[in-house]
């Protein structure tokens, strides 16, 4: 395949190329309540082409080898529109060359798993919601994704990596008279199949969980203080604070890059966030980017200070830091973005119960349920929920959206448990999808967020 | 393709081929620099096939190998999905002028001088951050079945986004232009977006309760979202539809109609055909108040007993199609947006929203993040809120209407007007 990629980025007259090619297998099965409505395996591929000509970075995107030339043309023209439109020509940070080969270590390739084997464990899965009287509807589904890059460059640079992703998952949907309540369940990461094994008590645990939702009460609106489970913790790490720490969403935002400059006190003193895509075993897991960066772990805040951010080669020569690795594609029909890989609050010393007693009277919120961000604003929903009264658990309650300032939000957290957890399943929009960006924390204790209930 | 069908054929299956391929050129604007210049080509090739009533399913980038197409779609039956239904036989379909020839003359050039033109006159009246994306896109469908159905078509489309972003937040005021080639931003474009930002630029309090609130054509989707949720025929059959068993009731306000509208070629994106060969048409979801239909495709159709409303379409070549509205299109009422706005006491505009994926969806519950409130007051956009947000649920919103803007815009939630709400739950910290 490098052959077939140099001969293509041979034509080039940029100072710089890169060419990705990939082929995306992926098998999917889905159900509906009882009902199997998709199964199936297929392959497809595609190229992508990035040319820095004269100061301007162009990508294009395409699937037919006979299309190469006309691309990598139309790419150097944009290029070169780029360049006599920027004040500011584009710079690549440097980097090493490498000439590697990388496969993950799994336990159980998903490719030798029979696509039998596969329904069959979805299918017994499904089966456990749905032997609940109340419980409607599942969309629960089985999802492989793997993806088998080629890498190269014009500065020596020859990679192929495989990431291998395996996920269970869905909603489970149950209704008593007109109030129809849903709860998320999910499982999977980048080591293997065996991971998706003996979940039967997760679809259990997630289904009584939802029949009690039946019967909570709707959150009122208002502004509270909250104590927030691991997932939330990690959701509002990746919504609230991680998206600002990517060098591309700030690099042209003069309002927010000259509040997330290196050294700027944003949290309060416990407060320390790591992005870690080496970390082996989780979701984000990967060896280089798809810019053919090794990825390294980067320090994102200190004891409430900030102290680095993520990079592509791009942003890390316009900001004037250190590269770290950190620029990804969902697939061959994208150019990278700079994404998240493990993103977490490290874990601080305080136990649930301290942190409960501390709390007092508040809400204790558990699990997301989507989150967005906008600028120094975020919302993301929780799964549920319970009213402390006196650091004891009172009701629990549904239908729970919170919302908040970054900013305010990093300086009211008064708390970080001792109970680190990474997510098992991601799936980041930027433009296009992440399914590997991990996200992971503690229990964290937030003052005055407001909640909106219905 | 052909030669699939013939495969599929020789093999005992009926079958459908569905192929999309296009280009498209993308540029982008960030506070008022140049950013990016990025191009895709791409194309794709996706059989179904129906064999004793189990359907199968394959799909591929580069239709390399056809057998092995086909023998991917072939093993996908052995799971055992139903297809009880029967590829449709779709002929003589009214012609829909979809594609403008003067698409191929706009060059990415031309595209970076409205950016810069628009930036540039913008700046004149006002200094913001400005984002501008413009992009031209030219698709090309073809649907062939083993019923005899051979379907076409070619469509073209333009868009442009520009955002006003506040600063501290990348809250953002927007509206989009789109057609099926070049239209050059008018004044009524550029004047709506820097009045409307100029007056809400400054950061204001207000306090939380029960108010008038306007949803933008931009915004809508947030409500829009649960509505097709419930008017799906997936949501019906599921048994998750609050609508279920409502045709013919007024369940909405009397100023609400939403049709699906997939006929109408004077905007980009019309359609003759869904993704799966049916022909499309007009019809209510939402007339005056009163839930009309419930939207199908084959599959839920044949499941429900009834006919496909012609809405099965494909996210991609990857995926099967599912029931969809694409087409939205609600019918404006008699007030300006300046009318609707001078009817406000106190009350909020909602610029953008955070969070509408989450929370009870086939509820029709909402609550989402408001970026940015703008804050009205006596008939008067005064400033914005920071930290709002606005909760409550379709079936009560959409009964409470004061008026629906006389004029719709194109956005990604359909062709829609604004529309004045009364009696929204807004919390503000």
């Amino acid at each position: 395949m490098f052959y077939q990629l140099k001969q293509i980025l041979s034509q080039t007259t940029a100072q710089y190329a890169d060419i990705r090619y990939e082929i995306l297998g992926e098998t999917r099965i889905v159900f509906n309540g009882k009902e199997l409505i998709h199964i199936g395996t297929n392959s497809s591929d595609g190229f992508v082409i990035r040319v820095l000509k004269n100061g301007g970075l162009s990508s294009i995107a395409f699937t037919k080898l006979k299309d190469a030339s006309k691309a990598l043309k139309t790419a150097e023209q944009n290029a070169c529109l780029l360049s006599i439109n920027s004040k500011k020509p584009v710079e690549f940070a440097k980097t090493e060359v490498y000439k590697d080969s990388f496969s993950p270590v799994l336990k159980e390739d998903p490719r030798n798993i029979t696509i039998d084997e596969k329904l069959d464990l979805l299918r017994k899965y499904n089966d456990i919601p749905l032997s609940y009287e109340k419980v409607i509807t599942t969309n629960i589904f089985y999802n492989e994704v793997i993806r088998e890059k080629f890498f190269l460059n014009t500065e020596g640079t020859e990679i192929k990596e495989d990431l291998i992703t395996t996920s269970i998952g869905g909603l489970i949907t149950a209704k008593e008279g007109s109030l129809i309540q849903n709860i998320r369940v999910s499982g999977g990461g980048s080591t293997g199949f065996s991971i998706l094994r003996n979940r039967e008590s997760e679809f259990e645990n997630r289904t009584k969980i939802l029949l009690e939702l039946l019967k909570a009460e709707q959150a009122k609106g208002g502004i509270y203080n909250v104590l927030i489970n691991q997932d939330l913790a990690g959701v509002f790490t990746h919504e609230a604070f991680g998206h600002f720490s990517e060098a591309d969403l700030i690099e042209d935002f003069p309002s927010m890059r000259e509040k997330m400059q290196i050294g700027a006190v944003l949290g309060t003193e416990i407060l320390n966030i790591t992005d870690d895509p080496t970390i082996p075993g989780q979701l984000g897991f990967y060896k280089y980017d798809d810019e053919g960066v090794l990825a390294r772990p980067v320090k994102l805040m200190k004891n409430g200070i900030l102290s680095g951010r993520l990079h592509s080669r791009r942003t890390a020569a316009a900001f004037k830091e250190n590269i770290t690795g950190h620029c990804v594609a969902e697939d061959y029909r994208y150019a990278p973005i700079i994404r998240m890989g493990n993103i977490f609050i490290e874990p601080g010393d305080k136990k649930l119960d301290e942190m409960l007693d501390s709390l007092g009277n508040g809400l204790y919120l558990l699990d997301a349920k989507g989150g967005q961000t906008s600028g120094e604003n975020f919302t993301f929903g929780a799964q549920y929920g319970y009213i402390i009264k006196d650091g004891k658990k009172a009701k629990m309650i549904r239908d729970i959206n919170i919302s908040g300032n970054l900013y305010q939000t990093l300086k009211n957290i008064s708390a970080v448990g001792n109970d680190l957890v990474f997510c098992e399943t991601g799936g980041c929009g930027k433009g296009q999808l992440n399914i590997r960006s991990c996200h992971g924390g503690p229990h964290i204790l937030i003052k005055e967020l407001v909640v909106g209930g219905v | 393709m052909e030669e699939l069908l013939q495969i599929a054929q020789k093999k005992g299956c009926k079958a459908e081929v569905f192929f999309s391929e296009g280009y498209s050129d993308i540029v982008s604007f960030e506070d008022s620099k140049l950013k990016n210049i990025d191009s895709k080509i791409l194309s794709g090739i996706s059989l179904r096939i129906i064999k004793d009533n189990k359907l199968g399913f394959a799909y591929t980038r580069n239709l390399l190998n056809k057998e092995e197409l086909v023998n991917n779609a072939l093993k996908s039956l052995k799971g055992g999905v139903d297809g009880f239904f029967e590829f449709p036989l779709t002929q003589n379909l009214k012609n829909l002028d979809t594609y403008s020839p003067d698409i191929e003359d706009i060059s990415n050039n031309l595209l970076v001088e409205e950016c810069k033109r628009l930036c540039d006159t913008i700046l004149q009246k006002i200094s913001c951050q400005i984002n501008v994306t413009a992009q031209k896109t030219v698709n090309s469908l073809r649907l062939i079945n083993t019923s005899g159905t051979e379907l076409s078509v070619i469509s073209s489309s333009y868009a442009l986004t520009t955002e006003l972003v506040y600063p501290y937040s990348s809250a953002s005021l927007y509206r989009v232009i789109a057609g099926k080639s070049f239209i050059k931003a008018g004044d009524e474009y550029i004047n709506f977006l820097t009045e409307n930002y100029g007056h809400s630029l400054k950061e204001v309090k207000a306090n939380s309760g029960r108010m008038k609130v306007i949803f933008l054509p931009e915004t809508l989707y947030v409500l829009m979202w649960r509505l097709q949720t419930a008017a799906s025929s997936n949501s019906l059959y599921q048994n998750i539809s609050p609508l279920a068993g409502r045709i013919g009731e007024k369940v909405f306000d009397e100023k609400f109609t939403v049709f699906n509208d997939p006929l109408n070629d004077s905007i980009p994106g019309a359609r003759a055909f869904d993704d799966e060969g049916v022909q499309c048409r007009q019809f209510p979801i939402v007339e005056k108040g009163i839930f009309r239909n419930f939207y199908y495709d084959l599959y839920f159709a044949e499941r429900l007993k009834t006919d496909s409303t012609g809405n099965g379409f494909r996210a991609s070549v990857s995926s099967k199609p599912s029931p969809a509205l694409r087409h939205i299109y609600i019918v404006p009422g008699d007030k300006s947006f300046s009318d609707l706005i001078q009817s406000i006491d106190k009350g909020i505009i909602v610029g953008g929203a955070l969070g509408a994926h989450s929370g009870n969806i086939p509820n029709g519950d909402f609550s989402i993040g408001i970026s940015p409130a703008i804050y009205v007051e006596n008939g008067n956009v005064v400033g914005h809120i920071k930290d709002a947000m606005a909760a409550g649920n379709i079936y009560e919103t959409l009964t409470n209407i004061i008026d629906v803007e006389n004029k719709t815009y194109i956005s990604h939630g359909g062709n829609c007007p604004s529309i004045l709400f009364n009696e929204v739950n807004v919390i503000i910290k």
